[in-house]
């Protein structure tokens, strides 16, 4: 059944047309072309994220065959999004809906810090609505009914541990004595002061409060939602790949059942990942750029007005965005009267990684915040 | 003095690359067990920062084996650094077991110390030997790595303390570094700073790059996979072995940059240069220049922590029926 799903969905893909003229603030919805140009903007700001070619046979078409998706490795991911309270700072992360609550630069000075896996400071400083939540069931009925039923962690998963009855029993006496140089793991003595702790001491250290995975991240274009596609791959702290009711372990509670799914990761013959299903991308993706749009325009007006120097943008968006929009400003305040463009497409997957970052909390995806 | 401990490499083992070995193993292997050349690639070891408890944690030392482990032209992800080493798959779980480990051991080892005394070349210095059984039809993969890594007797001592590698060389000697790292990778280098001006270059060139340099300001850098700030990563121990061999007077002090800088730190963020410098020296060396090859240790711990054969149960991410039941 699930096959021929993907196979369904697979044709589908391949019918569906390459979407042509610039759409993004209007549907939230990019070009392969402007795919490339916020991936290339991407790599270039964060250098974690490179492009790949994938597998030659699987290329799409309307990609550059360099620039066939992007890839980052290692994203470390300290806790359990479902051990941790995070509905509430998902809900309120992804309030920025509504347009006559709050001025504008307030929201988004919201929107950005509140963020994934950090203490809520401001907890309850905004109730937040919830009405926009991406993931309600209208709409979208093949999809939710295809899903709904998923059951994480019940009982069709029992070897969630590799069945070490398996494992053949092959402790040898390969090296004589333990070698003086070997820095074994319980003899690290990591002393409390240089705070450093090595990931797999971790785990004794907090009573499982703490198990540091890692993920392999990977961002491909979807043609039929006309949206970039998150995919993940993760390890234990022993490197072992994790099942997926594991990965679900990393998903906030809101989306783990319904919109992350596992299914062949498309740039690969065989490879299967957990991917965030695009079918609400674009339009929780419009409101996102609607509202930043909104303050980089008031951005650049005021600059325009020079009262920019006095007005310090406080927030990491608004200094990126005056940043790489130094020529435009600047030709802007020469000329005077230029036009305010606005966001650039080209922040689009930044934007879209603060997205993905509420939907996997404890997932450091979002790398731009350390800038 | 206190012994240096060296980090040891973790293997990370993507799923990609066991389904690389699926395909090997049908069109290619089928029933051979012949050894295969594998590649691998480690980058500097990092740390995260904990939102919650602000602590600093080392993420492992990993040697990271992709899904083009097997192709004559694997891809090197950037700032990341190659390391090749010798693959063999068995037919069957007995095989495995009861495979002569010592010999493939001592093989991979003879292999690097040959590379250092007869090649003089720091090429195989991280070689590194897996071997597996796939149960195909089980979706497991059975697997072991061994990093062989010369002991070196007496033991390397540190003189003083691990610095912050800022504090002892000064900002401007890691950028420039960092900057010609960049531009051509390499897991070991040397550098030198003459009139303020920093020059890195293969550890092979050793003679004639501090020719005129005093050992004071001698400095052999390795990418190191650890980000334990007291334990450099695991390549180190073979560089040592290296230098000892065919340059014994650093048996007397050897000064060392742990480099774990991909990036040149961010203004404003937090840390700095996370590198690390030491002064090592072999406390009472004697005349120990000898042409035998040392022991080596290196099979990998299992995760119970013993040394032992580790698993890969794929089963619940390619197993198609499972995947159904995932996705009704």
């Amino acid at each position: 059944m699930h096959t021929i799903q993907q196979q369904y969905w697979a044709v589908r893909e391949y019918l569906s047309p390459v979407l042509k003229e610039s759409k993004f603030k209007e549907h939230g919805r990019i070009t392969p072309e402007e795919f490339v140009a916020a991936g290339d903007f991407l790599a270039y700001k964060f250098p974690v994220w490179t492009w790949e070619k994938g597998d030659a046979s699987k290329a799409r078409d309307y990609l550059p065959a360099d620039k066939q998706y992007l890839l980052t490795r290692g994203v470390p991911c300290l806790r359990r999004a479902s051990t941790l309270e995070y509905t509430e700072d998902a809900e309120r992360m992804l309030s920025f809906a509504d347009p006559k609550e709050g001025g504008a630069a307030g929201k988004e000075e919201e929107w950005v810090e509140t963020h994934a896996g950090r203490a809520g400071g401001e907890a309850g400083a905004n109730p937040g609505t919830i009405d926009d939540i991406p993931d309600v069931d209208d709409g979208e009925a093949e999809v939710t009914a295809g899903m709904g039923g998923l059951s994480v962690g019940g009982s069709k998963e029992p070897a969630e541990i590799p069945d070490m009855d398996e494992i053949p029993d092959m402790e040898e006496d390969l090296e004589d004595g333990e070698d003086e140089a070997t820095a074994a793991p319980n003899s690290k003595l990591v002393a409390p002061s240089d705070g450093v702790l090595d990931a797999s001491e971790v785990e004794v250290a907090k009573g499982n409060l703490l198990q540091v995975r890692t993920y392999d991240v990977m961002i491909t274009y979807d043609k039929y939602y006309q949206t970039p596609r998150i995919w993940l791959i993760g390890y234990d702290e022993n490197g072992t790949p994790l099942t997926p009711s594991q990965i679900f372990q990393d998903v906030s509670a809101d989306h783990a059942f319904k919109t992350v799914t596992i299914e062949a990761f498309p740039h690969s013959t065989s490879l299967q990942a957990a991917s965030v299903h695009p079918c609400k991308h674009a339009s929780v993706m419009k409101k996102v750029i609607e509202r930043m749009n909104q303050g980089v325009i008031e951005e650049q007006q005021a600059a325009k007005k020079g009262s920019s120097k006095d007005a310090k943008p406080k927030k990491w968006l608004f200094r990126r965005t005056s940043g790489n929009g130094k020529d435009d400003k600047a030709a802007a305040a020469a000329a005077g009267e230029e036009e305010v463009e606005g966001m650039r497409v080209d922040f689009y997957l930044v934007v879209f990684l603060k997205f993905i970052a509420s939907i996997v909390p404890t997932i450091e995806v979002d790398s731009t915040t350390s800038f | 003095m206190t012994i240096v401990q060296f980090a040891p490499f973790q293997s990370l083992v993507q799923p990609a690359f066991w389904h690389a070995l699926t395909e090997l193993k049908i069109d290619v292997l089928r029933l051979s067990d012949d050894e295969q050349p594998v590649t691998a690639t480690y980058t500097a070891g990092r740390a995260v920062k904990d939102r919650e408890t602000g602590q600093e944690i080392a993420l492992g030392c990993n040697l990271t084996v992709s899904g083009d482990a097997f192709s004559k032209t694997p891809q090197v992800p950037q700032n990341a650094v190659a390391a090749t080493g010798v693959f063999k798959n068995f037919n069957t779980i007995e095989d495995f077991k009861n495979a002569d480990k010592t010999a493939l051991f001592n093989q991979v080892a003879d292999e690097i110390w040959k590379s250092i005394t007869v090649d003089k070349s720091t090429a195989l210095l991280n070689r590194f030997l897996v071997i597996t059984y796939a149960d195909l039809k089980k979706y497991k993969y059975f697997y072991w790595f061994a990093f062989p890594a010369f002991a070196a007797k007496p033991a390397w001592e540190i003189d003083g303390e691990w610095l912050a590698a800022e504090n002892a060389l000064g900002a401007e000697t890691l950028s420039s570094v960092q900057s010609q790292l960049h531009a051509s990778p390499r897991p070991f280098f040397l550098v030198r700073t003459i009139e303020n001006q920093t020059t890195i270059a293969p550890v092979e060139e050793y003679d004639i790059f501090y020719a005129n340099v005093p050992p004071e300001h001698r400095v052999i850098g390795f990418v190191d996979p650890s980000a334990l700030p007291t334990n450099p990563g695991w390549p180190l121990r073979n560089l040592l072995a290296y230098l000892l061999a065919l340059h014994p007077e650093t048996a007397q002090g050897v000064r060392i940059l742990c480099w774990r800088d991909v990036e040149p730190p961010v203004a404003g963020s937090s840390g700095g240069w996370k590198s690390r410098f030491g002064m090592l020296k072999q406390s009472g060396a004697g005349a120990a220049t000898a042409t035998d090859r040392p022991s080596a240790v290196g099979w990998e711990k299992n995760i119970q922590g013993k040394l032992g054969a580790r698993v890969a149960d794929l089963a619940p991410m390619m197993d198609p029926t499972r995947l159904a039941d995932q996705a009704v």
